[in-house]
């Protein structure tokens, strides 16, 4: 042993949790996988394409900019791929590569670059780059959808379709529900996710089990999501599609890995509550009044710019004074 | 005992590691061979230096005063016998370097008698004051502010519950477990002489509840001193870190809450390690003064981890190497524990009366791999056992706003290393606390000056 040999000094605690934030990230990815995987299933190999060019644009645009900004190499975090994955399941399954790409070099560049990064963007990315390319190719955008395929690249003429969502603004209920059906009954299609919709959306289940393994892994709360699925219900119950608005569009996907953003949303409870509910009542009343069949994209996106006042007002509680001797 | 309600703190905290099970079940050894040289920095507590009674050349025994504290401070003791060498700065674990009195060790055995009074339970409370400052006691949990200030209340101030820290909430360390368990009536004895002095008569003794042992142990010794008409609780708490701060025990014991930046006393409460108490013990039978510390040397950069009773002023490097020495691949010196310790550059420093703990560790230690940007995600705000907002407070600094972090809490900051300890971002909140701090500080000093 030698006393002379170097020691680190640093300062404590000299211990660190082994969570890191990027293992968050690259869990928030595999919780997304299921889905992921589900789409290509159903809609087959243009679904493959467009998530690996959404993907592979969002991350691009990531270690472009990072370098060109001479910031710290950050593609290793997940956080851009993440970006990616996200908005190209927000996709239809039929959209153009090249569309998908725009759409995630956008989401980076002016949804968190131009912020200044990880962790100081008002706005989801993703959602930012769905806006993006909504106002850029709304045709591809809305007409795009595909009818699900049971097998693997089956078909590859696929029927250009509505989604439940949009068969429920133009033609009713009744429409709706034999698009969500699917080969079986029209919930269970709701459920597994046999219907036509964007990549990523249509299993609720698999979005369910996502977000359930973020949940045990203590990444995410249910207080967002449960907040979100009430607001839905506020708005919507009155309209005798309840159900089906709880269980269509891309409602599980927003509320379950969108909304609960940390960096654009709020840091208490009480704020959580409120921006949750926020989403969910924009989304119900976006579907019944607004010009969108889907609405929860545009309800996040509103809903972000109240965060910093909702941390503003909901502060998280000191711990409060008690006892005196007696 | 699962049926026993546990009690704790009430917001945050955190369970890293416990790490215990490399020392926990080794009984306090006596260091072997005795130090050749101890280091006694005439600096050792909180306040001025003590000045020398002693010069270079002298021989001096075990137990023997060498140094006379200031006003408020206490003496230093002699802890082996030997040759005073010249009186010079040496490096400190703390002070960088400081005046000390070094002891080169001399073959004779000789130390000082320290006979039982046997009146001790009757006397004054002064003269017990005067023995626990004569016998040199400081907090041995870590803050070193010597004891006999502690229990000598300013004007005005009431106190009605002296508790006994006993929770060790720190991963590795198990000095204070072992002393539980190897002196529980010394500690319950040491607790109530210092009810005595502050004229109360309730005791109360907070464990964490994996140390079932001490547990035990201790509430064997209560039992018996209540038989006596003394009233001496034990009380279970939590597994939860930072359980052994002052006042997030104070909270968890009698669910009292401290003001920010005040002491226990400002609830009515006094708090003392439980080293502390069986030192005071000591003290006020024996007279006898502080000359030995247990302390727990672990780490997975220590070959055989032990609970060592060593002489105050021995040289790190001698319990180490007691300890089957430091592997070739070990990178950091802690003295304490891991989450509030203090890193230290060098083995070549004497053993404080308030460290607990040595450790020497491997690998990289959290920042040397650089740190992220915040994203948010509130594990900070969930972990502060205060509820402050580090996250929020380390954006400013960030920004170079400190000034607009007293809103988040910087101020109240106590240091405990649970936010940072969570942080995904590995960020270093602490040390972003700490600057917010001092940038309040400063700018409320420039202020008070006009």
């Amino acid at each position: 042993m030698s006393p002379e040999r170097p020691f680190v000094l640093a300062p404590g605690p000299h211990l660190h949790a082994a969570e890191t934030t990027a293992r968050i990230m690259w869990w928030v990815n595999a919780a997304l996988a299921p889905a992921a995987v589900w789409g290509v299933f159903v809609f087959g190999f243009p679904a493959l394409a467009v998530i690996v060019a959404t993907v592979a644009g969002a991350a691009a645009a990531e270690w472009l900019s990072s370098r060109a900004l001479k910031l710290k190499p950050s593609l290793a975090d997940g956080s851009a791929v993440c970006t990616g994955l996200l908005l190209a399941l927000t996709l239809p399954p039929r959209l153009s590569m090249w569309m998908g790409a725009i759409g995630g070099i956008f989401a980076i560049l002016f949804g968190k670059m131009i912020f200044g990064g990880l962790g100081m963007n008002l706005f989801n990315p993703a959602l930012i780059g769905r806006a993006f390319l909504m106002a850029t190719f709304p045709l591809p955008m809305t007409a795009g959808w595909a009818a699900p395929h049971r097998i693997f690249g089956g078909s590859a003429e696929a029927v250009t379709t509505a989604t439940p969502l949009a068969a429920l603004r133009e033609q009713g209920v009744d429409a709706a529900m034999r698009l969500a059906g699917g080969p079986g009954s029209p919930w269970a299609g709701l459920l597994l996710g046999f219907r036509p919709g964007s990549i990523g959306e249509v299993s609720v289940v698999l979005l369910a089990l996502g977000g359930a393994t973020l949940f045990l892994r203590g990444i995410i709360k249910p207080t967002i999501p449960l907040s979100v699925f009430a607001g839905v219900a506020l708005t919507t119950a009155f309209s005798g599609t309840l159900g089906l608005h709880l269980l269509s569009g891309g409602l599980w996907l927003g509320a379950l890995f969108m909304a609960t953003d940390y960096v654009t949303s709020p840091n208490t409870r009480d704020g959580q509550i409120v921006f949750g509910l926020t989403i969910g009542m924009l989304t119900g009343l976006i579907r019944i009044f607004g010009g969108y069949p889907e609405g929860i994209c545009y309800a996040i996106l509103i809903a972000n710019t109240l965060v910093p006042a909702l941390n503003t007002w909901f502060r998280p509680a000191r711990v409060a004074l008690a006892g005196a001797p007696s | 005992m699962a049926s026993i309600p546990l009690r704790t703190f009430h917001h945050g905290g955190t369970h890293p590691p416990k790490s215990k099970e490399h020392t926990a079940e080794r009984p306090i050894e006596p260091i072997q061979p005795s130090p050749l040289e101890v280091w006694l920095p005439l600096q050792q507590h909180i306040g001025p230096p003590a000045t020398p009674l002693v010069k270079k050349g002298d021989r001096v025994v075990r137990g023997q005063r060498i140094a006379e504290g200031e006003a408020g401070g206490v003496p230093i003791h002699a802890t082996i016998t030997g040759k005073v060498k010249p009186i010079d700065k040496r490096p400190h674990p703390t002070l960088i370097t400081t005046e000390s009195i070094v002891i080169a060790r001399t073959e004779d055995s000789e130390e000082l008698e320290f006979p039982e009074d046997p009146g001790w339970r009757s006397i004054s409370s002064e003269e017990a004051l005067a023995r626990i400052r004569e016998a040199g006691i400081v907090g041995l949990g870590g803050a070193a502010y010597p004891t006999h200030r502690k229990l000598t209340l300013p004007e005005g101030v009431r106190v009605d519950i002296l508790l006994v820290n006993g929770a060790e909430c720190e991963p590795y360390l198990t000095s204070d477990y072992r002393l539980m368990r190897s002196a529980p009536l010394e500690i319950v004895e040491g607790a109530l002489a210092m009810a005595r002095i502050l004229g109360i008569d309730r005791v109360s003794i907070g464990i964490e509840i994996d140390k079932a042992a001490a547990f035990e142990g201790l509430r064997g010794a209560a039992a018996e001193a209540s038989r006596n008409g003394a009233s001496v609780e034990v009380v279970p708490c939590e597994v939860r870190y930072p359980q052994g701060a002052e006042r997030q025990l104070v909270t968890a014991l009698t669910g009292r809450v401290v003001p920010p930046r005040a002491l226990p006393s400002a609830v009515g409460v006094l708090v003392q390690n439980v080293a502390t108490a069986a030192a005071v013990h000591d003290a006020v039978r024996y007279r006898k003064p502080l000359l030995d510390r247990v302390v727990t040397v672990s780490g997975d950069g220590i070959l055989d981890p032990k609970n060592v009773l060593a002489p105050i002023g021995t040289l790190l490097a001698h319990l180490v190497s007691f300890c089957g020495g430091i592997r070739p691949d070990a990178t950091r010196i802690i003295a304490g524990g891991p989450m509030m310790g203090r890193a230290l550059p060098r083995l070549d420093l004497p053993l404080t009366k308030s460290m607990n703990g040595l450790l020497i560790l491997r690998g990289r230690g959290p920042f040397e791999r650089g740190f992220m940007a915040c994203i948010q995600c509130g594990r900070c705000v969930e972990a502060c056992p205060l509820g402050l907002e580090p996250d929020q407070a380390s954006i400013r600094v960030e920004a170079g706003r400190p000034l607009e972090t007293e809103t988040f809490g910087a101020l109240d900051c106590y240091e405990c290393g649970c936010c940072t300890y969570v942080c995904p971002s590995e960020r270093p909140l602490v040390q972003f606390m700490q600057l917010a701090k001092s940038a309040l500080r400063r700018a409320g000093d420039l202020k008070a000056r006009g």
